[in-house]
């Protein structure tokens, strides 16, 4: 009906939402840029420094290629290609500067980055077929498929390829974000149990922590994120699907389930116990919601610590959990050996939840749940069944947990209700806040630096301290026992975290809108006169 | 033919009686706004009907049934759609989102396919979608579709909701101080779109101040003070009746008027 003489109001409207950001260096160009150097930074100097690598060989960290100082046009391009990666990571505070001063960055700076990244590029080429093709030097120590995830220059050199196509394709980046991280994440995810000269801790940690706490938290996220209903008691969906696992494929009631079928029937049996605790929560919200899901979260692990029904085996849990052997025709994997196979195994069903959660977010039932968290009473009247929608939300989301749990309880072989206390549901929380809450992307993000933080860095800080104390002749910063500081370090991080980028580090759209003007909520009930 | 029949309607909260006996019907085709003072029990009316708050006595019948003590999510599939007086948008949706919100009861999808994204989600969310662009398109809003409810200028706000409204494919539209911030140039273009949803087959309820739009477009007005019904008829007659000008103005300007 444009007959409504709409026009006239529309054309004076100064916002066009459908036009599209500028290419070029936008507040997103800059943000691709700092984190994408950040990563060569990490990936490249911080990673192999700090975990000083057993079997020292040439190249191994920054240090050795400097001391073993050798000549050739190899090792020129590699100094070379430091300085432009300075360049590369000090160019944002240039583009700070400007800012801050209240000035255009200038189009220059741009295309000293856009030189450099192809640069950088090129000689990355060059480099690699002098050392590998012609041999020129052994810059880089001996070459096996290992080693390029854990030599320095090598990183480096993958850090610089992917900042630099970052930087590259940045207009493709902003546009597409998602698929851009997908790219990145991807290659990342199926390597990461290779670093750290495939150290069993680590892979222990990729597949029980990171692998673990993404589900988790993507679990979470549908709760919490899609639907706005706060669950302080989520780790009790963990511990139900833990123990489904434990007693289907443990020797303590003699059931040997694969566990290929088990992620499936914890899955099963953690949603049926999310639908339960829903349904008695219905007509609360907010505040009083999360209380009774803390409550739920209490009364699951001490239900498994008063051994009910002589189901759980007390406070000791239940150990020995099968792990899996699969007989392929040219080999056999016995995942409690190669417990790569198991981060592998985790990662694929990441995958797949993602992709599978995503479709539901931008489904009509995604919709639903966002509309519930918008407007409660709005969404009955526009013809929602809030009871049913809430139940989903409940029921997906721990169902989620629960393959995460029976996953939980075969790596680890043991479970015991101390692993799924408060802290745990508080851990997974802070992972999608820091992340960015509803953000698929942001959870991810949040779930690798929070899992890297809490169960990686803080467990090796020591040792870190006191490798630096050694480079840089502080010997003292070897006798700091950071253990006791763990959760200070951890609640410094998210408070400033919160302060920094309130809305996580990667935040929704509605997130960052939000931010800007509070919002107000009402429940159905409470309109209703009924709660 | 009465579509909606509301029968001795009462609401009490507390001690406060804010709908105390109200029966009236509504015809099918029929514009009828509800009138009266600030406080007189309208928007509660309002509620009671959609099933936002249980009556404490009475009954609702839509179409001959009685609705009573549904869900309002029930009775919104029923056919009976409704705005807010203070704007109830998904204010973190976009335009498009908020529309195709409206459409979620009726859409097909089973939530497997939503989960696998099956050919049946897809050509369900494709349909939708068509459908809730040419609602924007209808109410001039296209080219709000991708931008967040909030972000919408307030008059757009309104447009939005009864594009929302509409997407339940309801018999009945209610609603609720439609005109309220508009300027005169809006209300004109919410006259003009009242009448084109009546001529398209719709029944329209709404509670309104502006007695410009209420006298203009109303077939019949019920009139409300302090919960009780004190009349109900065509434009004309309510503006001449002395109980609806001492509702509104007090007792004295109504002998002045009557006087006059």
């Amino acid at each position: 009906m444009p007959s409504l003489g709409l026009g006239r109001l529309l054309t004076r409207e100064r916002v066009d939402p459908t036009a599209r950001r500028p290419r070029g260096a936008g507040t997103s160009t800059f943000w691709i840029f700092s984190i994408g150097s950040a990563t060569l930074l990490f990936m490249g100097w911080l990673l192999p420094w700090f975990v000083r690598p057993t079997s020292s060989g040439i190249g191994y960290s920054p240090m050795d290629v400097v001391s073993s100082a050798p000549t050739g046009i190899g090792t020129f391009l590699v100094y070379l290609l430091g300085i432009g990666m300075l360049v590369m990571v000090l160019s944002p505070f240039a583009e700070l500067f400007y800012r801050a001063r209240k000035r255009a960055v200038p189009e220059r700076l741009d295309q000293v980055r856009v030189l450099i990244a192809v640069f950088g590029l090129v000689s990355t080429v060059v480099v690699f077929l002098l050392t590998r093709v012609i041999q020129e030097e052994q810059l880089f120590g001996p070459i096996d498929a290992f080693t390029i995830t854990d030599s320095a220059v090598w990183l480096t050199m993958v850090g610089y390829i992917l900042a630099a196509t970052a930087y590259g394709l940045r207009g493709w980046v902003i546009r597409r974000p998602t698929t851009a991280f997908a790219a990145l994440a991807l290659p990342v995810g199926i390597l990461l149990p290779l670093m750290f000269h495939q150290a069993p801790v680590f892979i222990l940690w990729a597949a029980g922590s990171l692998g673990i706490y993404t589900l988790l938290a993507l679990g979470l996220n549908v709760v919490v994120g899609f639907a706005g209903l706060l669950d302080l008691g989520y780790a009790a969906f963990f511990a139900i699907g833990a123990y489904t696992c434990g007693s289907l494929a443990s020797p303590k009631h003699s059931i040997h389930l694969p566990l290929w079928v088990l992620i499936f029937l914890g899955a099963a049996v953690a949603s049926m116990f999310g639908a339960v605790l829903g349904a008695p929560t219905l007509r609360l919200r907010g505040d009083y919601l999360a209380i009774v899901t803390l409550g739920f979260g209490e009364i699951i692990p001490d239900l498994a610590t008063n051994n009910i029904g002589k189901l759980t085996g007390g406070p000791d849990g239940i150990s020995s959990i099968d792990q899996p052997i699969v007989h392929l025709p040219f080999a056999t994997i016995n995942f409690g050996i190669n417990k790569e196979w198991y981060y592998w195994s985790v990662l694929l069903v990441v995958i797949v939840v993602i992709v599978l959660l995503r479709n539901l977010e931008h489904s009509r039932v995604g919709r639903a749940w966002v509309a519930l968290r918008e407007d409660e009473v709005a969404a009955a009247a526009t013809g929602i069944n809030t009871t049913s929608t809430k139940l989903l939300a409940f029921a997906i989301g721990a169902s989620v947990s629960g393959l995460a749990g029976a996953f939980y309880g075969s790596i680890v072989t043991i479970v015991s209700p101390d692993d799924f206390s408060f802290s745990v549901s508080v851990s997974i929380l802070s992972i999608i806040v820091l992340g960015g809450i509803g953000n698929i992307t942001g959870v991810i993000v949040g779930s690798f630096v929070l899992t890297f933080v809490i169960f990686w860095m803080l467990q090796y800080l020591n040792e870190w301290s006191a490798t630096l104390g050694q480079t840089i002749n502080v010997p003292s910063l070897g006798n700091i026992d950071y253990s006791q500081y763990t959760y200070m370090i951890y609640g410094v991080a998210l408070i400033l975290m919160m302060l920094l980028r309130p809305g996580g580090l990667i935040p929704s759209r509605a997130r960052q809108i939000e931010l800007t003007s509070g919002g107000e909520e009402e429940s159905l009930a409470a309109v209703q006169g009924i709660a | 033919m009465a579509l909606i029949e509301v029968e001795s309607m009462v609401k009490r909260f507390g001690g406060l009686m804010a709908v105390n006996d109200v029966s009236f019907v509504i015809d099918t085709r029929e514009i009828v706004s509800m009138i009266g003072p600030n406080g007189a029990g309208k928007t509660t009316a309002f509620n009671c009907v959609t099933g936002l708050y249980p009556m404490t006595s009475g009954a609702v019948r839509f179409d001959g049934h009685i609705i009573t003590g549904q869900p309002p999510h029930r009775i919104t599939r029923l056919g009976i759609a409704r705005t807010f007086q203070n704007i109830r948008l998904f204010s973190f949706m976009t335009a498009l989102d908020n529309v195709m919100v409206g459409a979620h009861w009726w859409m097909s999808a089973r939530v497997w396919d939503s989960v696998v994204k099956s050919p049946r989600a897809r050509a369900d969310e494709k349909r939708v979608e068509a459908r809730a662009r040419d609602l924007l398109e209808q109410l001039g809003l296209t080219r709000y579709a991708g931008s967040y409810a909030r972000e919408l200028p307030y008059g757009l706000q309104r447009r939005l909701e009864i594009a929302r409204a509409l997407a339940t494919q309801p018999r009945v539209l209610l609603l609720d101080e439609p005109a309220a911030g508009l300027n005169p140039q809006e209300k004109k273009e919410l006259m003009a779109l009242i009448s084109r949803l009546r001529d398209e087959g719709l029944t329209i309820f709404l509670i309104e101040h502006d007695m410009r739009v209420v006298m203009e477009i109303s077939d019949r007005i019920v009139v409300l003070d302090h919960g009780v019904k004190i009349t109900e008829g065509k434009p004309a007659e309510v503006r001449s009746n002395p109980q609806v000008i001492e509702a509104y103005l007090g007792q004295g300007a109504a002998e002045r008027m009557v006087d006059a």
